[in-house]
This record gives structure tokens, sequence and C-alpha cells, in this order.
């Protein structure tokens, strides 16, 4: 409203250009900060991306789109991006899905201990990835972990290449231990959001018949919407940004099967030094970011 | 609020940190290295050492893990802020640097009676030796053996094995004892454990010379690692596999876990570094011998060669105190301190001179340092000799290899085919 004002009964007057040099100043350090530290590198990708060099060559070659076609040719950026899909699917069906079925039941479904048991099940969003990894991988270890351990003690049988050796198996693990460290986070959004429900609305729909998982469906989780959307695309976003817990636990392997874009760029720039063929799929990574920070803001504004 | 009595002491801490421990005429050298278990409180010894002797030098270590290393040096190099001495393996990695000019020429240093050029032999300052200019000071060299553990081989009746076809039919004798117990735990998940075996079985089969032009890119297209050789030699990893020497989920076991079942007792053998003897030592055991990599039936390689990989230090070119850092790295190869690496850390020195008078040197160190002594031909690792892209097919063909998801032709295509798209871009 301030601005309303401003714009159409203060414009022209003298103390209008001081004010906008008032606020343009006040923008200044965060432009000036988000320019060096974000503006420019993106360039400098950008402008990386048409080049072939390394981390110790001085002058790179000038070789225009040709990074972007070995994108196209490489088999393991392919590979990459399946992998951060599987992460991201699986984390939306499964995190936002437990994390709700979760909340709900803290809602509504138990009455004691629903203060230790939120805290224990957000407690693993505490910790580090790498933290998170380095513990995972011991649990996970073949020869001394726990988890083969339990799995044959209920008669079944542990892969026999490693939970984290098999490459048909190990992704899949990535995005348990994932779920396992964020579902808590989703949960506590979405408890946040439930709380925010009306209680005359479930009474009413009671008055009617609607209780239970009717009450949930209709009611619930048309009134928790919002919340729904930011939790998928938080969701969405944190499943391309993978790579610390990829790095810790399997470095991309066994043999690139659970290789991210991350961890796949990081492959590239450092161990390879490809730095040309990295910027170009970092590039990549970004025209993903910024499409889905595109339909973040689309859908939360419509939302 | 803060308690009086403390506002002096976090103002002089603060002061502390506003003006470096450094008087203004002394020269600063930034040391980067390795962060090896133990080596920091040696380094340590060596610093007050020399800054004793050499007051007007500050030595300023830091220490980084294995991993990030490669990463956090070339970024260093580029960078306004590089050390003036750092650790580096002799091989492809210490000739890209060179080839990128980002490492001095310091032939003109370390020419008086302790430099290093005075104090190491031709052959050690030839391994940091480029087209006749010197760019290293090399410290240390590490070689890699079948441990074996002494009394479970005397208990029964188990010798060491005199070519590969033995060393597998010892893993089935082994298995006979006792199918529970793991002959030979191989741990690659990180995946150069695999990489050390097949260096070696390359040699053996292929011959270093013959595969030299292979790994040197240097072959021509259509003669490029198409030696049978090559596939020949990851049959023999298939083939200790078969004989059941590794235990299940070689690529899900940290090599960390395969020491310990080693020095536990659990397993009887494993193929290790000469590093892992301090290790095995530190851990209490020492009932322990060492053999090398058998020869192959039919091989072509050469005897009286071995895994050596020489390490080292070089100095930046942009490096503002290249004498005074080579006066440091001279100091580090002086016969006190190589014996202290030795008998402290284990570790092979590049100048062994004091090393005969040492009397808390063990029997298995002694052994190493002779057999590396007597070696005829070094084998540098693959994943050091090689560019980076082939290395890393090499590594993740070990692991398909291993994982039963690659045969040896493929893995030797898909090495192929790097090989020829790095020679391409060279």
């Amino acid at each position: 409203m301030m601005y309303e004002t401003s714009r159409n009964g203060v414009a022209g007057r003298p103390g209008h250009a001081r004010e906008h040099l008032t606020y343009l100043l006040m923008l200044a350090p965060a432009l000036l900060l988000l320019g060096v530290f974000v503006f420019v590198p993106v360039v400098l990708v950008i402008a990386g991306s048409f080049y072939e060099f390394s981390l110790t060559s001085e002058d790179g070659r000038f070789v225009g789109l040709g990074n972007y076609l070995r994108i196209a040719g490489d088999e393991i950026f392919w590979i990459a991006l399946r992998n951060n899909i599987i992460i991201v699917v699986g984390s939306v069906v499964l995190q936002v899905g437990m994390g709700t079925v979760l909340a709900a039941i803290l809602d509504r479904g138990i009455g004691v201990g629903r203060t230790l048991l939120r805290t224990i099940i957000f407690a693993p969003m505490v910790i580090s990835s790498v933290a998170v990894g380095l513990v995972w991988t011991i649990i996970l270890d073949p020869n001394v972990g726990p988890m083969n351990a339990a799995v044959t003690g209920l008669g079944l049988t542990p892969p026999r290449l490693g939970w984290l050796g098999d490459p048909t198996v190990s992704i899949w693990v990535i995005l348990g231990i994932a779920t396992w460290q964020y579902t808590g986070f989703l949960m506590v959004l979405i408890l946040a959001g439930l709380q925010s429900v009306p209680k005359e609305l479930y009474q009413a729909a009671a008055l009617d018949g609607a209780t239970g998982l009717r009450a949930f469906w209709h009611i619930t989780l048309p009134s928790i919407r919002n919340v729904l959307v930011v939790a998928v695309l938080i969701t969405t976003v944190g499943g391309f940004k993978i790579f610390d817990l990829v790095f810790v636990t399997t470095g991309g392997g066994p043999a690139n099967a659970t290789q991210v874009l991350g961890t796949y760029i990081y492959l590239q720039a450092f161990n390879i030094g490809d730095l040309g063929h990295a910027h170009a799929m970092s590039v990549v990574l970004l025209m993903i970011a910024v499409v889905l920070g595109w339909l973040q803001l689309r859908v939360s504004r419509t939302a | 609020m803060m308690n009086n009595a403390l506002r002096p002491a976090v103002l002089a801490a603060l002061l502390a940190f506003a003006h470096p421990a450094v008087a203004d005429d002394q020269v600063q050298i930034k040391f980067w290295t390795l962060n090896d278990a133990g080596m920091a409180e040696v380094y340590a010894e060596a610093i007050k050492a020399f800054e004793t002797t050499n007051p007007g030098i500050h030595i300023v270590h830091e220490e980084f893990p294995a991993d990030s290393y490669k990463t956090a040096i070339q970024v260093a190099l580029n960078g306004s802020e590089p050390p003036d001495a750092f650790f580096n393996w002799v091989g492809e990695d210490s000739a890209r640097l060179v080839r990128s000019g980002l490492v001095a020429d310091i032939t003109a240093y370390g020419t008086e009676e302790t430099g290093f050029q005075s104090v190491l032999s031709p052959a050690w300052i030839d391994s940091l030796t480029y087209n006749g200019r010197i760019y290293g000071v090399p410290t240390e060299a590490v070689s890699k053996y079948f441990y074996y553990n002494r009394s479970f081989f005397a208990e029964h009746g188990l010798e060491v094995p005199a070519t590969f076809g033995e060393l597998t039919q010892l893993c089935r004798d082994i298995r006979a004892i006792d199918p529970t117990i793991v002959p030979l735990p191989l741990g690659n998940s990180e995946r150069w454990k695999l990489n050390h075996y097949i260096t070696m079985l390359n040699e053996r089969i292929v011959g270093a010379e013959a595969a030299a032009d292979d790994y040197s890119l240097k072959a021509s297209e259509d003669q490029l690692f198409t030696d049978p050789g090559f596939v020949e030699a990851w049959r023999k990893v298939l083939e200790l596999q078969k004989a059941g020497c590794f235990q299940d989920a070689p690529n899900a076991t940290a090599p960390e876990l395969t020491r310990a079942m080693f020095s536990s007792g659990a397993s009887p053998m494993i193929y290790c570094g000469s590093w892992c003897a301090a290790i095995f030592d530190a851990d209490g055991f020492t009932d322990y011998a060492m053999f090398q990599m058998p020869p192959v039936e039919g091989g072509k390689g050469a005897a009286g060669t071995n895994f050596v990989l020489v390490q080292g230090f070089q100095v930046p070119v942009a490096s503002k105190h290249p004498e005074e850092a080579v006066r440091w790295l001279s100091f580090l190869v002086s016969p006190e301190i190589s014996r202290l690496m030795a008998e402290r850390m284990g570790r092979i020195p590049a100048n062994p001179a004091q090393l005969g008078q040492s009397t808390a040197l063990t029997e298995q160190f002694k052994w190493m340092a002779q057999d590396v002594s007597a070696v005829t031909a070094q084998i540098n690792v693959l994943d050091v000799l090689l560019e980076n892209s082939v290395s890393e097919a090499y590594l993740n063909a070990g692991v398909e290899v291993l994982n039963g998801t690659m045969t040896p032709e493929a893995a030797m295509e898909s090495i192929r085919a790097a090989a020829l798209k790095a020679k391409e871009r060279m």
C-alpha cells in the first residue's frame, strides 16, 4: 500500500528520487554480495562451458558447443541424471508421503509422547549428511555391519556384493538413507500446516459422518495443499542438489552406478581435470534449477 | 556481559590472530603434506630441529586428507597463496605440473654439502628430473607386498608361493582348512586396492617395457591397449576370486577393515603397501613376513621388478622463497630425519645413510628396505601413472570385473576407448 501511494501520489516530488536512492543504497550490499558470489560465477561458468581447459592449463581452447554435444553422448551423464530423477521421485513419494502420514498421526492419532516422538523422528535432520553417510557405511558394511546380521536374522539374504557395492541396489540404498534423514523435517513442516487447520472443520465434517480417513482425505489434505506444494518443491530441489551423501557413501560407485550430477561434475572437474565438460554440465544443472525455481514461484503464487 | 578478568585474555588472543607469530625478517615457508596418522608429530620434531639451526625460516605445516589433496593442490597452484613446498606422487601427477609450468626448476638449489643433490643418489634424483632439470626432492618410496601370518603358515605347513598359480592354490588350501577364513581380504571400496593388483599383474604378464607405450599413450591408435596380456591380467584377478581368495563383497569393503582382518589374525594374508607394516606393528601384530607378487607362468615380466612408488615434494613456481623451501626439503632428506621417518613411521627413505646404525628398525622393515633397493625396475601404480580419464576407466573396470558385471575383454575395451579419447585430446 505504501508503495502504491508512493508511485501514484508522490511521484514527481523532489523527495521521490532521494527515496529511490535510499532503496538502492539499502539494496546495494545484498546486490554486491549476490553479484560477486552468484552472478559473476554463473557468468564465468557459462563462459567456461564453451572452452576446453583444465585446472592446471593457463589458456582454454574455444570449442563452441562442443562440451554440450559431448554431454549428449556421455553415457555417465545420463546415468547421473537418471539417478537424480530416482532420488527426486523416490524422495517425493517416500519423504513427503511418510512425512504426511507421520504428521497426521502425531497431530490427531497420538496423545502421549508426541513431543518425544517428534524429536526422535526429526533428530537425523540435524546431523550433517557426511556424518550420516559415514554411520550408514558402517551399518551397511557387508563384513561387520549390523544390517546384514539383521537381514539374515529375518531369514532373508543380503546382497552378495554388499548394500553399497551392488550396482542394482546401491542407488536405492542411498534413497533409503536420504529418506531416513529428511522425513523428519518434512513431518515437522507438514505438522505445522496440520496444526493450522481449524478444528471446527473436523467437527462439522463429523456431524456429516466424515471421520478418520475420509476426513483426512477431504479436509486435511486440501487444507494443507500449500504446505504440501512447498514440501514437494523443497524435496525436488534437494534431490537435484544431492552430493555429500553420495560422495561419502559410494563416491558415485560402484562403477558410476550411483553417480548423480553433483558428484559427476566434481569427478570431471577435479579428478579427471576436464573443466570445460564440468562447466557445461553445471550449466545444464543450473537450467534444471532455474526451471524448478520458476515452477516453485509460480506454484506458490497460484497456491 | 564479559567478565572483566577475561577481557585482557580475549584481547591478547585477538592480537595474536591479528599479528602472525613471525618476525618481520623471518621467511615463512608454507609446507603441505597428506594427513597420514602419526606423521604430524614427526614433522613437528623435524620442524623444531630445522628452525633451531635456521632461525630465519619458519615452517608452517598444513595437512590434507588424501582424497581431496589432488584437488586442493591444483587449485592452490593456480591461486594467489600457493604453498612453498608440497607433497606429490612421482609419475603423471608430478609430470603434469611440470608440463603446465606450475612447479619450479630447482636444479640450482640444494647443491651444498648438506643439500639434497649431495645426499641423494642420482637414481633417486632422476625420479623427479624432466628434460635434464630437477623439479622436486624425492623423500621416500612405497612398495607393495603380500604380508602373511608366519604362525598360521607354519601351523598348517603352508609355503610362500613361487608362482601365481601357487598363490591361487594357497587360497584354496586355506579355504580347505576352514571355509570361513578369508585368505586374502580385498578392501576395494575406494577402488585403488585392485588397481595395485592389476598394476603388478600387467607387469608380470605384459611386461613393463611392452606396456610403457600404452601407458604413455604413445602407442599407435590401432595398437593402444590391444596386447592380449592386458585381458589376461584381468583374468588372473578372476582366478584369485574363483579360488576364494577374497571375501564376497570386496567393492563394499573398506581397506581399513581388511587391514584389521589381517592384524587381528582373522585372515592369514593381505596385499598391502609398505606403510602397512607400521600399522600392523601399532596394532600389536608383528608375527608377519612378506613376499612380492609372484611371477605369472608364461608371463613376460622381468625378474627383480616390483611396485615402487616414489613420493616427494615440489616447489611451486609462484613460491617467493624457493631457496629456503629447498633448504627445508634438503633437511627432510638428511640422514637424521630419514632415520627418524624410518624408525617412527616405517617409511623407506631416499637417504638410507643412517639406517644401518639404527637398532629400532624391525626385521620386516629391514627386509623391505633391502628389497626396494634391490629392485631392478620400478613399477609405478596405474592410478598415478596413467592419464586421468584412462586411470578412471581402469579403476571402474576393476570394480565391474570384481562384481561380475564386466568381462575382462569388455574391461579392456572400455579402457582402450578411454585411452583413444585421451590420445585424441593430447
